[in-house]
């Protein structure tokens, strides 16, 4: 189960994959090879890594039928930017991902173009939200859940439905890129709630940097706002 | 624990009646018959004040335990001390009967007190009742002795009198006990029957569910996978890529149905799915948020546009449906022909649009779960 070190090949960007399934890392890889900005540098089966292994860690959710959710808390805690990567797409198994402080969650069926935008936008500390997120985040019924406009509610739940940016804009009578800005506004929402994590933080204070939600939104990440100076 | 709860509000509903029948016999008793035998009697009765001040005060006491015990807040301490009162006024309108009348004509105590008894005692144990009855009866008889009036005739209609009063109160009080064992009894078997019955039932969906997904892992998925590892069937075909592109959403579909009695709208949504995927269909099915329990017919109308959409599909369709606090909303998007564009049967907000860009159909069904303002 040690994990391999890998020599940086090419990008700037770097990428560590932790899966059970040797085939799945390889067909991460693929898949990762095709982004020139993208490098792996480490891969392994178990969730022995030291937090900033890589800028990005993809992390499977289920390793030797063990959930691991309690693992992202750990090293988002460290700072670790982790992307959940699971076949298992309950709610509550999204939710627990994203309240411990994984960047996103990508479900397995979900395919490249998702992952490797997501590893892009993770590694900015941007969100980034996949179909399914979307569905989850809009059919969330917790008790701690943020506000949504009724904007952001439909951008999330028709991108859910279509898989398509370019629909939803067609049907809301708005430009792709204000879609776009509904949901990782909405997503944004969410990194506000329950435990902190530095990579909630460094999430927000990414999100006010680029206009996209106004320091006065922010309710309960004040130190995090002072921090981006 | 629901079966708990029908089978005490059966056993409660049994007793009110009960209650209820009491308090109406022991009321008519009071304030018919005994009124009529103090007004009758009025001449007689010496001081008359304490008379109808005993008429009164049995009254209040009447009414209270009438209400107490209608309002199931009658507790043991009140419904003794409310007895031992009535007693203790039965005692003072004996005192007011003239001279070897204690069970004449003109004696009306005696026999409410043994009604009150029953009334304020019901829930009380047997021989509470038996104990005031008792108290009763020795109060008569005292009467009567100090009146120097316990020959042989008057003691046989004495005898005569506790079997028609004390006896049929204590019949009356033993008879809605049994009843109310027997409702209870009844309820329990009726309760513990429906328990079965659901559970049965439960574990016969659970059941028909997994028969459900091992069927199709055994008509589907292994031949196509003995196919391939036999190379009867080439990977390189389109026609077999196809197909195990289908079995491999259809695979994903249900490794995600982790629910073994699956919501009603659920489990017909995947019986379309099924269908579609027989014809070779990729299908989705995503649902997120707890679907709440929906009337039939808005059940019905999700399913069946749905449906619709489903069986036009050409080779992909993906269905979703999201439970949020305001509403269902049940999506299609699939490469279906325009054509398939229907009004809604019902009154539910259906929006369906054909997108010429993507060359697919995007049907969506919505339920306000809560009715607009």
């Amino acid at each position: 189960m040690v994990g391999k070190p890998m020599a940086c090949t090419s990008g700037s960007l770097t990428v560590a994959i932790i899966d059970d399934h040797p085939v799945v890392i390889e067909g991460i890889q693929t898949w990762l090879s095709e982004e020139p900005r993208i490098s792996v540098v480490h891969t392994g089966e178990a969730v022995d890594v030291e937090p900033g292994v890589a800028d990005v860690l993809i992390l499977d959710l289920n390793l030797h039928g063990k959930l691991v959710i309690g693992d992202i808390a750990t090293l988002a805690a460290a700072g670790q930017r982790v992307i959940a990567f699971s076949q298992f797409t309950e709610q509550r198994v999204v939710l627990e991902s994203l309240e411990a402080g994984a960047c996103e969650f990508v479900a397995k069926n979900e395919g490249r173009a998702h992952l490797v935008n997501t590893v892009l936008a993770a590694a900015g500390d941007r969100p980034y939200v996949t179909p399914t997120a979307a569905g989850v985040l809009v059919g969330d019924r917790g008790a701690s859940r943020p506000k949504l406009s009724s904007q952001e509610r439909t951008a999330l739940l028709w991108w859910f439905q279509s898989m398509s940016k370019a629909s939803v804009a067609r049907r809301m009578g708005v430009s792709v890129h204000t879609v776009d800005v509904y949901i990782r506004r909405a997503r944004v929402k969410y990194a506000q709630v329950g435990r902190t994590a530095p990579t909630k933080a460094d999430m927000l204070a990414r999100a006010i940097e680029d206009g996209l939600v106004k320091p006065d939104d922010i309710t309960g990440y004040e130190s995090a706002v002072v921090g981006v100076g | 624990m629901t079966a708990d709860v029908v089978k005490g509000m059966v056993a409660t509903r049994f007793a009110t009646a009960v209650n209820i029948g009491l308090v109406v016999i022991v009321g008519v008793w009071h304030l018919g018959m005994d009124t009529l035998h103090v007004l009758r009697g009025w001449p007689v009765y010496e001081p008359q004040a304490a008379a109808a001040g005993s008429w009164l005060a049995l009254t209040v006491i009447q009414t209270i335990g009438s209400v107490l015990l209608l309002r199931s807040v009658l507790s043991a301490r009140t419904a003794r001390s409310l007895a031992a009162a009535a007693l203790v006024t039965g005692v003072v309108a004996t005192a007011t009967y003239p001279v070897g009348e204690t069970i004449g004509d003109v004696s009306w105590a005696g026999n409410i007190v043994g009604w009150f008894g029953v009334l304020l005692l019901i829930q009380r144990p047997l021989w509470e009742l038996i104990t005031l009855l008792g108290a009763n009866m020795a109060v008569t008889v005292g009467f009567l002795a100090a009146d120097g009036a316990l020959d042989q005739a008057t003691v046989s209609h004495l005898l005569a009198m506790a079997y028609t009063t004390a006896g049929i109160q204590l019949t009356f009080a033993y008879l809605a006990r049994q009843l109310n064992a027997a409702a209870r009894e009844a309820t329990e078997i009726a309760a513990g029957q429906a328990e079965y019955l659901a559970r049965a039932t439960a574990d016969e969906t659970v059941h028909a569910e997994r028969r459900r997904r091992y069927e199709y892992l055994r008509i589907r998925v292994e031949p196509l996978l003995s196919g391939l590892a036999e190379r009867q069937l080439d990977p390189a075909d389109p026609v077999v890529r196809q197909r195990a592109a289908v079995e491999a959403a259809r695979l994903r579909r249900l490794f995600a149905e982790t629910d073994d009695t699956p919501h009603p709208l659920l489990h017909e949504l995947r019986a379309c799915a099924d269908v579609a995927e027989r014809r070779g269909v990729r299908v989705t099915l995503l649902s997120y948020g707890d679907l709440p329990d929906l009337p039939a017919s808005v059940r019905r109308e999700l399913g069946e546009g749905a449906l619709l959409v489903l069986s036009t599909a050409v080779t992909r369709a993906r269905v979703t449906v999201v439970a949020t606090p305001e509403e269902v909303v049940v999506s299609v998007v699939a490469d279906a022909p325009p054509e398939t564009l229907v009004k809604s049967p019902g009154p539910l907000t259906v929006s369906a649009l054909y997108d010429q860009e993507e060359n697919q159909l995007w049907w969506e069904n919505r339920w306000p779960v809560r009715p607009a303002p």
